[in-house]
C-alpha cells in the first residue's frame, strides 16, 4: 500500500519535490512537510551539537558497559600487577591501583554499575512517579490529597537520611537494594510534573469529548492523557539518570553503596582517596569518567528538552 | 411521537464563593425520536450547560440539584458510574464547538473512532476497524481508508467537525446533541456540516439537539425550537411558529436583530440593550424585564409560567407580541436601561 504517512521519508505533502541536491538549500516554509513528532523533535535535537556529543559519549559508556560483561583487560580479582606508583603503560593505560588492580577493568566494570544503576532507577523512579502523577491529577479529590500528601512528606525528609535507612533494613548492599533506596527518594518529581500536566490535560475538549462517547477512565489516562505529556515525561526522565547515578556515586564514596568487589565509581574514588600520598590518578581517573558521564547525559536531557517543548519552536 | 428524551424542572448550579450561579433554572422539553430540535440563546443562558447536564458533564463544581432527565424511560440522573458511562457514546451522543481541539492530537483519526466504539459493546473490535472507513465515507470524507491513517492536523476545520460527527454516530446513538458544530467554522463550510447533519438524522432517524446562538441555523434544520434565556425556557414551539409569530419580547427581538437582505438601506437594526442577567444575582420578577421594551407593571414583581400560546407553542411572558399595537417604533425603550448606560459613559 503506497499510504502516505506522516512517518514516511521524503514524502513532501503539499511541497514540491526538492531538485536534488539542493534539499536543504531551499527554504520550502510555505507549505511544511508532513512530518511526525518525533521526526521533528529529532531533527530540532540533531542541531544541538553538544547534545549530540552527550549522545555519543553516553553511547560510548553503554557500549564500555556491555563489553566489560564479557571482556576486562584483567581480572577485578587480579593482584599484583605492578605498583600504585608505577607510570601509565600500554599495559596499563590508566595505571595501577592502591590494591595493585588494573585501574582500566574497573573503570569498565564500574560502566556498568553507573547505566545498570542510571538507567534502572530512572525506569523505576518514572514508573511510580508516572502512576502516581496521573492519579492525583485525573481523579483529583482524596486521591490527590493523599498522593500530594506524601510526595510533599516525601520532600521534607532528607533523601540520604532515607536511603541509609533502606541499606540498613535491607542490611545487605546491592544493586537491586540501591535502586529502590534511590527511587524512594526522587520519585516526587515525576510525580509533581505528571500530576500538573494531568490536571491540564485533563481539561481539555478532546479529553472531555472522549468522556462523552463513554470511554473508561483508564483509557482515557493511557491513551489521551499519557501521550500528550511524554514530552516532559522524557525530559525529566532523562535528567533522573545523572541524578541517580551521583547519588549511587556519593553512597558508595561513603561506604554505603555497593560491596567491594562491585566497582563503583564512587567507591573507586573514596579508594584512591585513601592513596592520596602515593598518586593521584586512582582518585582523578573515576572522578573525571563520572563527570563527563554526568555532562553527556545533562547535555542529551538539555537537548531533548529543547526538542520536545513546543514552546520554544522555531 | 414517543419523545426519547425528557428534561423535567432541570436545574444545574454552581456553588462558588461569590455565591449560587443558577446557569440552567428550571427547564423543561422533550427530543421525539428522529426530531431535530434547536436550542437557542445568547452566551451564558444555559444552553451548553443544559446539553452538559443531560450527559451528566457538568464540571466542577457545578452540580444538578433538581428536576428529571428521562431517555427511553431511563431516568438519567440515577444511573451509577458504570452505567452512566455505557449511556454516553452509546446511547446519547455530544459534539463540541471546536474541532479543532476536541481531537486528540496525538492519536490518527481512525483510531480514535475505533476507540468509540471498543468503549461499547455494539460492535466487536473487528467490526469497528471496519467501520471507520464507512463512517468517514457517511460523512463524506474524500478518501476515507487514506484519511483514517492520518493525524488531527492533517484535517481541515470542516474535516475534523465532520470526523467528531463520525465518531458521534459511531455507536449509532438515539441522540445527537451538537454544542455549537459550527460556531468555529467559516460560513461555507458551515453550511456543509449543517446539511450533513440534516441528511444524518433523514437517513439514520438519529435525533438532533442543535445548540447554536444563530438563529438562520436553527431555521435551516430544526423542526422544533427552544429559545433559552438566564437558565430558563422563555419560548418553545414548531419552528414555524417561532418565526412566523415570535411571541416572547426576547424571540421577538432576537429575529428583528438579524439583518435582512431585503431591507432597505439605511433603516435601523434593532438591538437588545444591557448585558444578560447575572446569574448569581437574577433580577426579580420577569429575567428578561431589565432589557425588554413591553413591560408591563407585573413584570417587575412576577415570574411568568410558560403559557400556552399557540398550538403547542408556549411563551413565558405576561405580553403577547402579537397583541403589541406599535412594536415597531424604535422610541420604545426602558428608561431604566437607557440611564444606566448613560451612567457609565
Amino acid at each position: 500500500m503506497t499510504t502516505i504517512t506522516p512517518g514516511t521519508p521524503g514524502v513532501n505533502v503539499g511541497a514540491p519535490a526538492a531538485p536534488s541536491g539542493t534539499q536543504d538549500a531551499t527554504d520550502y516554509s510555505i507549505a511544511p512537510e508532513q512530518v511526525s513528532l518525533w521526526q521533528d523533535a529529532w531533527r530540532r535535537f540533531r542541531r544541538n551539537k553538544l547534545a549530540l556529543a552527550g549522545m555519543g559519549v553516553f553511547g560510548l559508556v553503554v557500549v564500555t558497559a556491555i563489553v566489560s560483561i564479557f571482556w576486562t583487560p584483567y581480572s577485578l580479582f587480579q593482584e599484583g600487577l605492578g605498583d600504585i606508583t608505577d607510570p601509565a603503560s600500554w599495559a596499563h593505560p590508566l595505571g595501577i591501583d592502591g590494591h595493585t588492580r588494573d585501574v582500566l577493568s574497573f573503570l569498565m566494570k564500574g560502566a556498568q554499575i553507573v547505566i545498570e544503576v542510571g538507567v534502572l532507577t530512572a525506569a523505576l523512579t518514572s514508573l511510580v512517579g508516572i502512576a502516581a502523577g496521573l492519579a492525583a491529577g485525573f481523579f483529583r479529590g482524596w486521591v490527590d490529597s493523599l498522593i500530594s500528601g506524601i510526595t510533599y512528606i516525601g520532600y521534607g525528609i532528607p533523601n540520604l537520611l532515607i536511603a541509609f535507612l533502606i541499606l540498613f533494613i535491607t542490611n545487605r548492599p546491592s544493586i537491586f537494594n540501591v535502586i529502590i533506596a534511590l527511587s524512594v527518594t526522587s520519585w516526587m518529581d515525576m510525580a509533581r510534573l505528571v500530576r500538573g500536566q494531568t490536571l491540564a490535560l485533563r481539561e481539555r475538549e478532546f479529553v472531555e469529548a472522549a468522556r462523552a462517547t463513554g470511554t473508561k477512565d483508564f483509557a482515557i489516562m493511557a491513551r489521551h492523557v499519557l501521550p500528550n505529556a511524554l514530552g516532559p515525561i522524557i525530559v525529566q526522565a532523562t535528567f533522573l539518570i545523572p541524578q541517580a547515578i551521583l547519588f549511587e556515586a556519593f553512597l558508595s564514596f561513603l561506604g554505603f553503596g555497593l560491596p567491594s568487589p562491585d566497582p563503583s565509581w564512587g567507591a573507586m574514588v573514596a579508594d584512591g582517596l585513601n592513596d592520596r600520598f602515593l598518586a593521584y590518578h586512582t582518585m582523578i581517573v573515576p572522578s573525571v569518567a563520572l563527570l563527563v558521564t554526568l555532562m553527556a547525559v545533562n547535555f542529551i536531557g538539555d537537548g531533548l528538552r529543547d526538542a520536545l517543548d513546543p514552546r520554544l519552536k522555531r | 411521537m414517543p419523545a426519547i428524551l425528557e428534561v423535567k424542572g432541570l436545574k444545574t448550579q454552581f456553588i462558588v464563593r461569590g455565591g449560587i450561579v443558577r446557569a440552567v433554572d428550571g427547564i423543561d422539553f422533550r427530543v421525539n425520536r428522529g426530531e431535530t430540535v434547536g436550542i437557542v440563546g445568547e452566551s451564558g443562558s444555559g444552553k451548553s450547560m443544559t446539553a452538559l447536564s443531560i450527559l451528566r458533564l457538568v464540571p466542577e463544581p457545578g452540580k444538578i440539584v433538581a428536576g428529571s432527565i428521562t431517555f427511553d424511560g431511563r431516568d438519567v440522573l440515577a444511573l451509577n458510574d458504570d452505567e452512566l458511562r455505557k449511556f454516553r457514546g452509546n446511547d446519547i451522543s455530544m459534539i463540541f464547538q471546536d474541532p479543532m481541539s476536541s481531537l486528540n492530537p496525538v492519536l490518527k483519526v481512525g483510531y480514535q473512532i475505533e476507540e468509540a466504539m471498543k468503549a461499547h459493546d455494539r460492535f466487536t473490535p473487528e467490526e469497528a476497524k471496519a467501520r471507520v472507513p464507512l463512517l468517514l465515507r457517511r460523512v463524506r470524507i474524500p478518501e476515507p481508508e487514506r484519511r483514517a491513517h492520518e493525524y488531527p492536523h492533517q484535517f481541515s476545520g470542516g474535516m475534523r467537525q465532520r470526523a467528531m460527527i463520525a465518531m458521534g454516530l459511531s455507536n449509532e446513538p438515539e441522540v445527537l446533541i451538537a454544542d455549537e458544530p459550527t460556531t468555529a467554522l467559516d460560513v461555507t463550510v458551515q453550511a456543509q456540516i449543517l446539511e450533513q447533519l440534516r441528511d444524518l438524522n433523514r437517513e439514520l432517524g438519529t435525533a438532533i439537539v442543535l445548540i447554536t446562538h444563530n438563529m438562520a441555523v436553527v431555521a435551516n434544520i430544526c423542526t422544533w425550537v427552544v429559545v433559552m434565556y438566564a437558565g430558563r425556557v422563555v419560548e418553545q414551539g414548531p419552528t414555524e411558529a417561532i418565526f412566523r409569530s415570535p411571541q416572547h419580547p426576547y424571540t421577538w427581538s432576537l429575529l428583528r436583530s438579524i439583518p435582512r437582505i431585503d431591507e432597505k438601506l439605511g433603516g435601523k437594526l434593532l438591538t437588545i440593550k444591557g448585558m444578560p442577567p447575572d446569574l448569581t444575582n437574577l433580577p426579580p420578577g420577569c429575567k428578561f424585564h431589565p432589557r425588554c421594551r413591553f413591560t408591563v407593571d407585573r413584570c417587575f414583581t412576577e415570574e411568568p409560567e410558560l403559557m400556552t400560546v399557540g398550538p403547542q407553542h408556549e411563551s413565558r411572558c405576561w405580553v403577547q407580541m402579537d397583541n403589541v399595537k406599535d412594536r415597531d417604533s424604535d422610541l420604545r425603550d426602558t428608561p431604566q436601561v437607557f440611564e444606566a448606560e448613560n451612567a457609565t459613559v
